[in-house]
C-alpha cells in the first residue's frame, strides 16, 4: 500500500502534478515489480514510467531501491525528464510533501547527483530555495542540515560536473548562517552551524576563483559573519592578504565590489511562492489597493519576529531581480519603492532595518554605469523623494544611512565608494528618474547637516561630470600598494563601526 | 468545461447554478445556526464583490487571501440578506492563494433587487444600497 505524497487540507482542490504522478503509478503499478518487462516503451509510455517510478520512490520508501534500479535500467534521456519532474515537485509542492516524501526526496536527489543527471543543478537550486531565512522551525533546520551534508558528501562530484551550483550553495549557507548565529544555541543547532561553517570555509579557502563569480553580494553577506571566529581570518585576508586565496586574478576586494551579482544568487533566498506573490503584487495590484495583499503576504511569510530577517532578502530581490517594463512603470500599479517603504517600516529589529537599507543602497556604493543597471538604484531615490511630503523620517533615515555608508563602509576605499554614489546620482538625473535633486536640497524639513552633505556631493557631481572618471580601468590595473597594518586596522574598525552604527540607527516610527 | 460566471453577472435565484472563482478578502465572526457553524465572508473577483456564507468546516478551511472555486453555488436570500453560498448541492474548493485581482465595488449583496415586471421569476437590479460592503468596509 503506497502512502500519501502530499497533505491536502479539507476543501483544498487536488494538485495537478500530484494527480499526474499518482495516476501514472496506479496505471503502471503491476509493471513496477520485478521481473520488469523487457519491452522498450514508446515515448509517452517512457514519460509515464518515469512518473510512476518517481511516485513509487516517494510513496513506497521500502521499495525505493527496487524502483531506482528499475529507473537506471530504463533511462534513455540522461535522467532529464525525471530530474525536471523532481524540480517541479520541489518548486510547487515542497511545503505540502509529507515528511516521509521529503526524506525520499533528499535520497533520490543524492542518487541523481551520483549519476550526473541532466538538470541536477536546477534540482539542487530548487532545494536550496526552499530553505528560508529567519525560519527556525524544525522542518526548515532539517532541510538546511540535509542539504549542507549532501553538498559536503558530493563535493568532488559536484566540483567536477556542476561547479557553479557550489557557489549557489555557498551564498545560501552564508546567508543562513548569519541567521543561525542569532538564535540562542542548542546542541542540534550547534551541529548544523558547524556543518555550514565547514562547507563555507572550504569553498572560500579552496575554491575562491569560483566564489568570485558571486560578485559584490558575497561581501555583503560575509560582512554579517565578520564576528564569527571562523570567518574572521577570511575577512582579514580579503582586506589585507588577497594572495592567501591563491587565485591569480584576485588582487583586491574592490574587484568583488565592482562586479555585479547575478540574479541567480538573489533569487536563491526567495522561495518560488514568495517570488510569485511579490511579482503579482508588483505587476497587477494598483497603488492604493495593496493593503490587503500586504497583510496576506506578511501573515504568511513575516508573521514570527525572527522571520523579519527575510525583509533583507526581499529588498535585494526587488531592487535587483524584479525590473518592471515601462508599461508597468507608467501605469497605476504599485511601484517598487512603495513596497520597499512598507517593508522597511515593518522592521522592528534595528539590525534587520540596517541590513535592509544596506541591501537597498548596495549597488549605489559601487555603481558603474557601464556594468550596473539603473533599475537597481531607482527604488532608493524614489523612496527618498516620494517620502518627503508625508514620511520625511523615511527620507531622513535613508539619506543619513547613505552618508554613513560613504564615510564608513570601507574607509580605505572611500574614494571608490564616493565615486560610485556620485555616478549613481548622475545617472538618475541623466536618465530622468528624477529631474533634479532640488526637492531634496530645498526641503525645509531636512536637517541642515544632510542638506550640507548633499550640497557638497552635488558640487563634486558637477565637477566629475566634466572630468569623466573611469573606475573600470582602475580595476583592471589594480595593483594597489600594500597597506600598512595601521591602515588596515582602521579599515576593520571602520567596518565594525558601521555595524554598530546600523544598530544605533533609530527604527522608523 | 463548466461555464464560469463573473460576479457582476450573478442574479438572485432559487437555483444552484453559479460556477465562479473569487478571492476571499475578509471573514466575519463565527456564528452558530443550531449545531452548524456559519461565518459571513467578503469575496470578490475583478468585476464585483459579494457576501459569501461559509458553512460548517468551510469556516475554518478558508482564510483571507485564498482563491476559491465555487461549483453549483446559489445566490439567494438568507434571513433577509443576500448571500452567495455553496449550499447542499454545491462545492467550494481552495485552488490557490493571493494571485488574483479584485474590486470591492459593486457589491452584489448591497444591491436592491426586485422581480422583473416582464418575468416574475427573475430578479432585476433596482438600486444600489451601498457601493461597497457595509459589513466589511474597504481597507485603505
Amino acid at each position: 500500500m503506497a502512502s500519501k505524497l502530499i497533505q491536502i487540507a479539507s476543501h483544498e482542490a487536488e494538485n495537478p502534478i500530484e494527480v499526474s504522478l499518482r495516476e501514472a503509478f496506479e496505471f503502471l503499478q503491476a509493471q513496477l515489480r520485478p521481473p520488469f518487462p523487457l519491452k522498450i516503451p514508446t515515448p509517452p509510455e517512457y514519460l509515464n514510467l518515469n512518473r510512476a517510478i518517481l511516485y513509487g520512490i516517494f510513496c513506497e520508501p521500502h521499495l525505493a531501491k527496487v524502483h531506482i534500479k528499475h529507473l537506471h535500467g530504463k533511462i534513455t534521456d540522461g535522467y532529464s525528464f525525471f530530474t525536471n519532474t523532481l524540480t517541479k515537485v520541489v518548486n510547487d509542492l515542497y511545503s505540502k510533501l509529507v515528511d516521509l516524501a521529503k526524506i525520499q526526496l533528499i535520497w533520490v536527489t543524492t542518487e541523481m547527483v551520483c549519476v550526473s543527471a541532466i538538470g541536477i543543478d536546477g534540482l539542487l537550486v530548487a532545494l536550496l530555495r526552499q530553505t528560508v531565512s529567519g525560519d527556525f522551525s524544525e522542518g526548515n533546520l532539517w532541510l538546511c542540515s540535509e542539504l549542507v551534508s549532501l553538498f559536503w558528501a558530493k563535493w568532488d562530484c559536484l566540483l567536477e560536473e556542476e561547479p557553479l551550483v557550489l557557489t549557489s550553495a555557498l551564498y545560501t549557507f552564508l546567508r543562513l548562517l548569519s541567521d543561525h548565529y542569532r538564535l540562542s544555541s542548542n546542541s542540534k543547532l550547534e551541529v548544523l552551524k558547524q556543518k555550514e561553517i565547514d562547507f563555507c570555509v572550504r569553498m572560500l579557502r579552496q575554491q575562491f576563483h569560483l566564489c568570485l563569480k558571486i560578485g559584490r553580494d558575497l561581501v555583503r553577506i560575509l560582512q554579517d559573519l565578520a564576528h564569527v571566529p571562523e570567518f574572521q581570518a577570511i575577512w582579514k585576508d580579503l582586506l589585507l592578504n588577497p594572495g592567501e586565496f591563491k587565485t591569480k586574478e584576485f588582487h583586491d576586494i574592490s574587484q568583488l565590489y565592482l562586479s555585479r551579482t547575478s540574479n541567480r544568487y538573489l533569487l536563491l533566498r526567495i522561495t518560488p511562492e514568495m517570488e510569485i506573490q511579490l511579482r503579482f503584487l508588483l505587476t497587477h495590484v494598483k497603488f492604493g489597493s495593496q493593503k490587503r495583499y500586504q497583510a496576506w503576504f506578511a501573515r504568511k511569510f513575516l508573521c514570527l519576529p525572527e522571520r523579519e530577517a527575510l525583509v533583507i532578502d526581499i529588498v535585494r530581490f526587488i531592487c535587483c531581480s524584479h525590473h518592471p517594463p515601462n508599461e508597468i512603470i507608467q501605469s497605476a500599479i504599485i511601484p517598487r519603492w512603495a513596497v520597499i517603504g512598507w517593508l522597511l517600516k515593518s522592521c522592528r529589529k534595528n539590525y534587520v532595518e540596517g541590513n535592509a537599507k544596506l541591501a537597498l543602497f548596495y549597488d549605489w556604493l559601487f555603481f558603474d554605469e557601464r556594468l550596473d543597471s539603473i533599475m537597481n538604484i531607482e527604488p532608493a531615490i524614489l523612496l527618498m523623494v516620494h517620502s518627503i511630503p508625508k514620511y520625511i523620517d523615511m527620507t531622513h533615515t535613508l539619506l543619513e544611512f547613505l552618508f554613513l555608508l560613504m564615510d564608513n563602509y570601507d574607509v580605505e576605499r572611500k574614494d571608490k565608494i564616493k565615486h560610485g554614489v556620485l555616478s549613481a546620482f548622475c545617472m538618475l538625473v541623466r536618465k530622468g528618474v528624477v529631474h533634479s535633486f532640488d526637492s531634496l536640497i530645498n526641503c525645509d524639513a531636512l536637517s541642515p547637516y544632510l542638506k550640507q552633505r548633499l550640497g557638497g556631493l552635488f558640487i563634486c557631481m558637477n565637477a566629475s561630470v566634466s572630468k569623466e572618471l573611469q573606475p573600470a580601468q582602475a580595476v583592471h590595473s589594480l595593483n594597489l600598494p600594500k597597506t600598512s597594518s595601521v591602515e588596515t586596522q582602521n579599515n576593520i574598525t571602520g567596518k565594525l563601526r558601521i555595524s554598530r552604527a546600523m544598530k544605533d540607527l533609530s527604527p522608523c516610527p | 468545461m463548466v461555464e464560469m460566471i463573473s460576479l457582476k453577472d450573478i442574479v438572485p435565484a432559487a437555483q444552484n447554478n453559479i460556477n465562479a472563482q473569487f478571492i476571499l478578502l475578509d471573514k466575519g465572526r463565527l456564528m452558530f445556526e443550531g449545531q452548524h457553524k456559519t461565518c459571513l465572508a467578503l469575496v470578490a473577483d475583478n468585476t464585483a464583490a459579494v457576501h459569501f456564507q461559509l458553512w460548517g468546516d468551510e469556516c475554518d478551511a478558508f482564510e483571507p487571501g485564498d482563491i476559491i472555486r465555487l461549483a453549483n453555488g446559489i445566490f439567494s436570500f438568507q434571513r433577509n440578506s443576500l448571500v452567495l453560498r455553496a449550499g447542499k448541492r454545491g462545492k467550494a474548493e481552495k485552488v490557490g492563494e493571493f494571485t488574483m485581482a479584485f474590486v470591492e465595488t459593486p457589491n452584489m449583496s448591497e444591491i436592491r433587487w426586485v422581480p422583473d415586471p416582464n418575468n416574475s421569476k427573475k430578479y432585476v437590479q433596482e438600486a444600489v444600497i451601498s457601493p461597497h460592503s457595509r459589513i466589511f468596509p474597504p481597507v485603505l
